[in-house]
């Protein structure tokens, strides 16, 4: 099998164009419509799992509490906790509770109630980005483009590869460098070696470079 | 990749955070601003009476007990199956079989994904490149996608990653005399940064 995937040509049969439209080893490859765009958008994006597994179990577990409430009631045994009719008229006369108590609890609960509204409905991408390619969606962690921006760097910098550090956010690469006491660094070389190799990357949305030099250098690096 | 509903795990998110919020608010309002509070206090009277009237009217035949209780019961049950399925439905969309085709009016050819697999991950595997490789298959809009994971090691430039996969993907349409839909995630990750940092070449 390796030896077939190493040499492409070797015996390749003619594909039969009869079933489909698409040779191999042709460059543009076109899959069914619109399968490539779902899954840069799914893969690029949180599916929101997460929350909404936790909040599912959440409810699970109140709507089965209130449910061996109201079989207990029915049965005419003692609550469990609270009876349900307790659980009503508590909540009706909320206002005779203690103010503070319940004013506290209601803005907590309120900030909770923004801060789920906000996960559901902001993107949530993630921190990758897409790279141009005509065959296959290609996905990559945004980790992996500043390790690799991080070696170009500290390269063109001539410092040594741990005193380069660099993140990459959406639309946006900052490297940070710590020049080795007594040599300099031009940061205009490092940025120029830095802005060719995302521009090589071909990425997706475009990232731009930053390039900080430390005041101050550091010995023995 | 896989089949999740994202649109109603947002919907989720977003009655649930709706209602807390509402209610939350409601809660603090009803004790801090004045006007609130009393027109709460004026309502509860009403609301209490309206409630025990409802619960009075419905009796179930004569055994004293409304059937308001006996339906909650029953929606609180039917709510709990659904989000059990809910929670079920998350992660799916893995499929065993790579390609199907009716070769002759006789039969059909099923390539299993594992075949794939395998060639995917002897011609990735022996790269100095990665540290780790994934191939598995899922169904996307009823075609079946491969996904190919690789972990680089540190410093590997991205797009030399994509296009060692790439050819290999490339030559795997070869070999099958089909191209399948591809995608291909790098990523890093704590292995590729206890791994020793690659040779530029």
């Amino acid at each position: 099998m390796s030896t077939a995937l190493t040499d492409p040509v070797a015996d390749a049969r003619p594909a039969s164009s009869a079933t489909t439209p698409t040779a191999p080893s042709s460059g543009g490859f076109t899959p069914p419509r619109g399968v490539y765009r779902r899954i840069a958008r799914r893969e690029t994006h949180s599916p929101r799992s997460m929350p909404a597994i936790v909040l599912a179990v959440a409810l699970i577990l109140v709507l089965a509490w209130i449910g061996t409430e109201i079989v207990i009631d029915l049965l005419g045994a003692p609550a469990l906790l609270v009876a349900p009719v307790d659980m009503f008229t508590s909540a009706v006369n909320l206002v005779e509770a203690p103010a503070g108590i319940v004013a506290a609890a209601g803005i907590v609960v309120a900030v909770i109630g923004l801060a789920l509204v906000v996960v559901a409905v902001s993107p949530g991408r993630r921190a990758r980005h897409l790279i141009q390619s005509s065959r296959t969606v290609v996905v990559v962690d945004n980790e992996v483009i500043a390790s690799a921006l991080a070696r170009h760097a500290s390269l063109a910098g001539d410092v040594d590869p741990d005193n380069a550090t660099v993140s990459v956010s959406h639309r946006r690469a900052d490297v940070q460098l710590t020049p080795t006491s007594g040599i300099p660094v031009d940061p205009a070389v490092v940025k120029e070696d830095v802005a060719r190799q995302l521009e090589s990357y071909g990425l997706k949305p475009g990232v731009g470079a930053r390039v900080r030099v430390a005041q101050t250098g550091r010995i023995g690096a | 990749m896989n089949s999740t509903n994202r649109a109603t795990n947002r919907l989720l998110i977003l009655v649930v955070g709706l209602l807390l919020l509402v209610v939350g608010a409601a809660a603090a309002a009803a004790v801090l601003i004045p006007v609130v509070r009393d027109t709460w206090k004026d309502a509860t009277g009403q609301v209490t009476a309206q409630v025990s009237a409802w619960l009075q009217q419905t009796q179930l035949g004569d055994t004293g007990v409304s059937w308001i209780m006996p339906t909650l019961l029953v929606l609180a049950v039917i709510a709990v199956i659904v989000l059990i399925a809910f929670i079920a439905r998350q992660g799916r969309g893995r499929t065993g079989i790579a390609l199907r085709e009716r070769t002759s009016d006789h039969g059909t050819t099923v390539v299993e994904s594992d075949v794939v697999e395998h060639a995917l991950r002897d011609a990735i595997d022996g790269r100095s490149e990665f540290v780790a490789s994934h191939v598995s298959a899922y169904r996307v809009k009823s075609t079946p996608v491969l996904k190919i994971s690789v972990t680089c090691r540190r410093g590997v430039s991205p797009k030399d990653a994509a296009l060692i996969v790439e050819e290999a993907v490339r030559s795997l349409d070869v070999l099958l005399g089909r191209s399948l839909p591809a995608l291909v995630q790098i990523s890093g990750g704590f292995r590729a940064r206890v791994s020793s940092t690659t040779r530029l070449q």
